[in-house]
């Protein structure tokens, strides 16, 4: 038995389809169903029942979050190297192991290097 | 031609099952809850309370479900979509028996990691489109939790995949025949556990909802059936990460006496009442302390499990 | 009852340096000596005891003012149309003195003690609130309690004191938009700047409807990313005028409504209010009074600390102790409404003793509940107190030193927690609690953590003391045999017209409490709870100030949450354990 693949795909786009059917089938249905009441306490951002404060969400936002990002970007670009060496992992022996851990220790040099940093602390 | 309605029969099953196991885990969850909180839970509507669901979804269906005129108006929409959709699509790789799956993918498990990286995306634009603080707060914490405990989520994979040879799923399950790789990969099982709790939001890892804290965080803005989304959502990645965890390390349908389909359901529902075990018990650690302690613990222990696992590999062989 | 006298050495030696001219005391019926000081003398005088005297006062406990215009008693006071009273303790002598000036005229004013005592800060603000008293050099002398937009000042005996005396309360579009508007945040206002070189400050409201604010309290954050730079508390949204209600109110009738100031402490609200009244008009409780009294006490007592105790985890995050401890809570007030008839509001405590005897079977239900809770504590001490996650969420988050403490007028368990061994029940015991064995918890952090630990170790002292009230309940009345007591003894009535008439008019009007003034303080759930009463000889009091822990703890809000997160802020919070209406009253 050979499972063909590309067939395989096809599913998975059926069931993406679905899936997004579902979703706006849903909201329609409930569209059609719910009762509307606006007025004007709904037209602000939820902030606590009070006027929204001064400024807007959409500004410049503290860099702390991107450089989980940034981190992110790094650490998960070099993981993605890891998975086919661990696939084939059996037949490439000891200097592919060896190959990897090299890998792996600049890996955790790099970690070690942000942790030095501060680049893990949020202060 | 008739593989292809069998298989086209499966895609709505499986929409429809998932569907209908997040919308029992809802019940679950609140009546576990109130056994282990010393109260009730629903009780009133139907045998057990069994047909609160229903109201739930008959009430929800008809609440007002508006789009903020401050709001980006599509993004906000299409938020829900980007975050279901993802979820959904990973049950269609998943082997839950012997032939029964909607697609057989060789890739399974990468394309489990594609997906689940994409749930970021949902979070992160649901917050930001919905132009409140508390939402963009908590898209930013989901943003920076959900990315940091990705990359060793997949790392901590990557011991199962050498044991097996094979991303996918349904080998994986076949190779555990004589051993659940629970026992030679527990740390990877318990990495992997750790971040799929950090990956579906849930407590102790719920930051970017935080109730107490931002209120509800990235779906502060949001009502009616698009809220029902997120929650459906949450549900769905809950039964995601179980049944991951059952096929990965628990040999799937694998175990005597039952029907294979049955072992599964077992598995995967002692994982989801674990989880729904855990919010009753925890506290939400801070923001800053869950980042340290993903990359400082979790990451090094699925390097540390990466490499024993090849060491072990390479001696017994 | 032997009244209060002056503190001679003191005034002798403030008249010494500041000159004799203006300064002068006068006899109170409890509570602190009071020195009568020239407005003008006033900053340098409070320097002068806070830090330079030979018996330095380090506390601020309460200040407030008196609108005197309508007081007809006040022989031997200085004239002024308004009088402000400065309350200090020193908890090291535990001793205490009551500063007071008068001022003149319509629209008065005196010198900030801002840079004195930061705890004046609110408190002054109160005082320009409710009285329209300006305070010289006060940063940001703007209406505290009241809405910005509100008319008048309240506690001014010209203000109208009930809702019939005003027109009909509408809110059209236009008022609503002003209101809304009045609410706005300015940063300027209070010295804060909206960016800083390259970062956008964050402005975030967290409440007044924000699950984490136990209540109506709205507090703007400065934010960095997650960083609070600055806090501006605004209270009020609570506030139901309680002060003013009593000057309406007879001194019997305003009982019921000293349940409600901090609604968690039940009896705990009534106790130093009937003590006041009982100090003015010379009653002398009975003992097994006053053991009824400590028990329902330490009863509430646990009761506050259980809500407390369940809300502090769930701040945290852990959802499910709040139940287990509502349980146990429930527990309390079925014995609470098997003696009182109420659960949350006993009303219970009567000027002159309680309301009733205990029932039957009392002693059955205290006994079970002592039986009940104390394994319980030790199951919530594995699943809160020693949860890793929990401590990291609380130890070394919002702590405070003593002397930072004792600056801010912190009292209670939050005092304690910084680790001075302080319970007024021990330093000045009242309602016999001097006949109980019992300890005082200290920790030493002056952290989340400590004040949790704490409150924990008090739940179980407070058990020991009901224990004790259990084995020990004295015979006798359970109300005084004093013609002020109220309600008077029903026998004899229908024998004599005497007592008839007395019992009539006891009933109708309750008691006229000879004019006086006096201060009764307790140790409440949550710090010092004190109501100072002036009585111009009339059925009701002229003047009622109830000066409640909560306030300059949450005063003190911006002070510790600088530097820390925002979820460190909701732990704060959750650790401060405070009532909103016991902050706005």
């Amino acid at each position: 038995m050979t499972p063909d693949f590309a067939q395989s795909y096809v599913y998975v786009v059926a069931l993406a389809i679905v899936g997004v059917g579902f979703v706006f089938a849903t909201l329609g249905i409930s569209r059609l169903l719910q009762l509307r009441h606006p007025y004007a306490e709904k037209l602000s951002p939820y902030e606590c029942g009070v006027e929204p404060l001064i400024g807007d969400s959409w500004s410049p936002f503290s860099v702390r979050y991107y450089i989980y990002a940034l981190l992110f970007v790094i650490f998960d670009v070099e993981a993605v190297f890891v998975y086919p060496w661990a696939l084939i992992f059996r037949s490439l022996g000891k200097t592919g192991f060896a190959e990897m851990m090299i890998f792996i220790a600049v890996l955790l040099f790099g970690l070690l290097y942000a942790w030095a940093k501060g680049a893990l602390e949020w202060q | 031609m008739s593989n292809a309605i069998i298989s086209l029969i499966t895609v709505f099953g499986v929409l429809v099952v998932a569907l209908s196991v997040s919308a029992g885990l809802i019940w679950l969850e609140r009546r576990l809850l109130a056994l282990w909180q010393d109260r009730y839970g629903p009780n009133r509507v139907g045998p057990f309370g069994l047909l609160q669901v229903l109201a739930d979804m008959i009430k929800i269906l008809s609440k007002e479900d508006w789009v903020p005129p401050f709001a980006d108006a599509a993004v906000f929409v299409i938020a829900p979509a980007v975050i279901i959709v993802p979820v959904l699509l990973t049950f269609a790789v998943i082997t839950y028996a012997p032939g029964v799956a909607v697609a057989d993918l060789n890739v399974g498990l990468l394309f489990f990691l594609a997906m689940s990286s994409l749930t970021v995306y949902g979070v992160v634009l649901a917050g930001w489109a919905s132009d409140s603080k508390y939402s963009l707060l908590g898209s930013m914490r989901a943003a920076a939790q959900m990315l940091s405990y990705e990359v060793f989520m997949s790392l901590s994979l990557m011991g199962v995949v050498m044991l097996a040879g094979s991303f996918d799923l349904k080998n994986i399950v076949e190779a555990q025949k004589g051993l659940w790789y629970a026992v030679p990969q527990f740390s990877g099982m318990l990495i992997f556990l750790t971040a799929g709790i950090a990956e579906t939001r849930r407590l102790p890892f719920d930051l970017p909802e935080a109730e107490g804290e931002l209120v509800a965080g990235f779906h502060a803005e949001y009502s009616g059936m698009k809220f029902a989304l997120f929650f459906v959502e949450e549900y769905l990645g809950i039964t995601l990460i179980s049944v991951l965890i059952s096929v990965l390390f628990l040999g799937g349908w694998e175990g005597p006496l039952l029907p294979p389909l049955a072992w599964l359901a077992v598995k995967t529902l002692f994982f989801i009442c674990f989880f729904i075990l855990l919010r009753a018990t925890f506290p939400r650690p801070r923001y800053d302390q869950l980042m340290s302690f993903g990359w400082k613990v979790m990451l090094p222990l699925a390097l540390a499990n990466l490499v024993v696992t090849g060491g072990i590999l390479l001696a017994v062989r | 009852m032997v009244a209060v006298r002056n503190d001679t050495d003191l005034l002798a030696a403030v008249r010494k340096r500041f000159g004799a001219a203006g300064f002068g005391g006068q006899d109170v019926k409890g509570g602190p000596p009071v020195i009568w000081a020239p407005a003008e003398k006033l900053p340098s005088l409070m320097r002068y005891l806070k830090g330079e005297a030979d018996r330095t006062f380090p506390m601020l406990f309460n200040l407030t003012a008196v609108d005197e215009r309508l007081r007809s008693h006040r022989q031997g006071q200085p004239k002024g149309d308004f009088s402000l009273a400065y309350h200090l303790f020193s908890l090291d002598r535990v001793e205490d003195i009551c500063v007071k000036t008068a001022l003149k005229g319509g629209s008065p004013s005196a010198e900030s003690i801002v840079d004195v005592w930061p705890a004046a800060g609110w408190y002054e603000r109160e005082a320009w609130d409710m009285f329209g008293i300006r305070f010289n050099g006060h940063p940001h002398l703007r209406r505290i309690l009241m809405p910005p937009t509100w008319e008048g000042h309240p506690l001014r005996k010209e203000h109208p004191a009930r809702a019939t005396e005003m027109a009909p309360y509408r809110l059209p579009e236009a008022r609503e938009e002003k209101e809304e508007q009045a609410l706005k945040f300015r940063p300027e206002d209070w010295g804060i700047s909206r960016r800083h070189d390259d970062t956008d400050f964050l402005f975030l409201n967290v409440g007044p409807q924000h699950p984490g604010t136990h209540g109506l309290l709205r507090i703007v954050l400065q934010l960095d990313g997650e960083v609070i730079i600055d806090a501006v508390p605004d209270i009020g949204y609570h506030h139901r005028g309680a002060e003013k209600m009593g000057e309406r109110q007879t001194w019997h009738t305003y009982i019921p409504y000293t349940d409600r100031i901090d609604y968690l402490g039940g009896v705990l609200n009534n106790l130093p209010y009937v003590m006041a009244v009982e100090r003015l008009a010379g009653v002398e409780v009975p003992e097994r009074a006053q053991a009824i009294r400590v028990m329902l006490s330490e009863l509430f007592r646990i009761a506050s600390h259980l809500v407390w105790y369940g809300t502090f985890a769930q701040d945290v995050g852990t959802l499910s102790p709040v139940f287990y401890m509502f349980t146990d809570r429930e527990r309390i007030f079925d014995i609470i409404a098997a003696i009182c008839g109420d659960r949350m509001h006993p009303n219970w405590f009567r000027i002159g003793g309680v309301a009733d005897d205990l029932p039957r079977g009392w002693d059955r239900l205290v006994r079970e509940f002592l039986a009940w809770l104390p394994p319980r504590l030790r199951e919530y001490d594995r699943i809160v107190m020693q949860n890793r996650i929990f401590k990291a969420r609380t130890v070394g988050v919002g702590a405070y030193s003593l002397a930072e403490a004792v600056e801010w007028g912190v009292t209670g368990p939050g005092l304690r927690a910084c680790g001075l061994e302080w319970d007024l029940r021990k330093k000045r015991p009242y309602s016999g609690y001097e006949n109980f064995e019992f300890d005082i918890p200290t920790a030493a952090a002056g952290d989340c953590y400590d004040r949790a630990v704490v409150r924990v170790a008090e739940i179980r002292q407070s058990l020991k003391i009901v224990k004790q009230c259990l084995e020990n309940m004295p015979p006798g009345p359970y109300k005084a045999d004093h013609p002020l007591a109220t309600t008077p003894p029903k026998q004899g009535t229908l024998d004599d017209i005497e007592t008839l008439i007395t019992h009539f008019l006891q009933i109708g009007w309750g008691p006229v409490i000879p004019p006086g003034e006096a201060t009764a303080a307790v140790e409440a759930a949550k710090g010092i709870n004190s109501y100072y009463l002036i009585s111009d000889g009339g059925s009701g009091p002229y003047r009622l100030r109830i000066r409640t822990p909560s306030f300059p703890h949450l005063q003190m809000i911006p002070f510790i949450s600088r530097g820390a997160m925002i979820p460190d802020l909701l732990a704060i919070l959750g650790s401060i354990d405070y009532v909103l209406a016991d902050v706005d009253r």
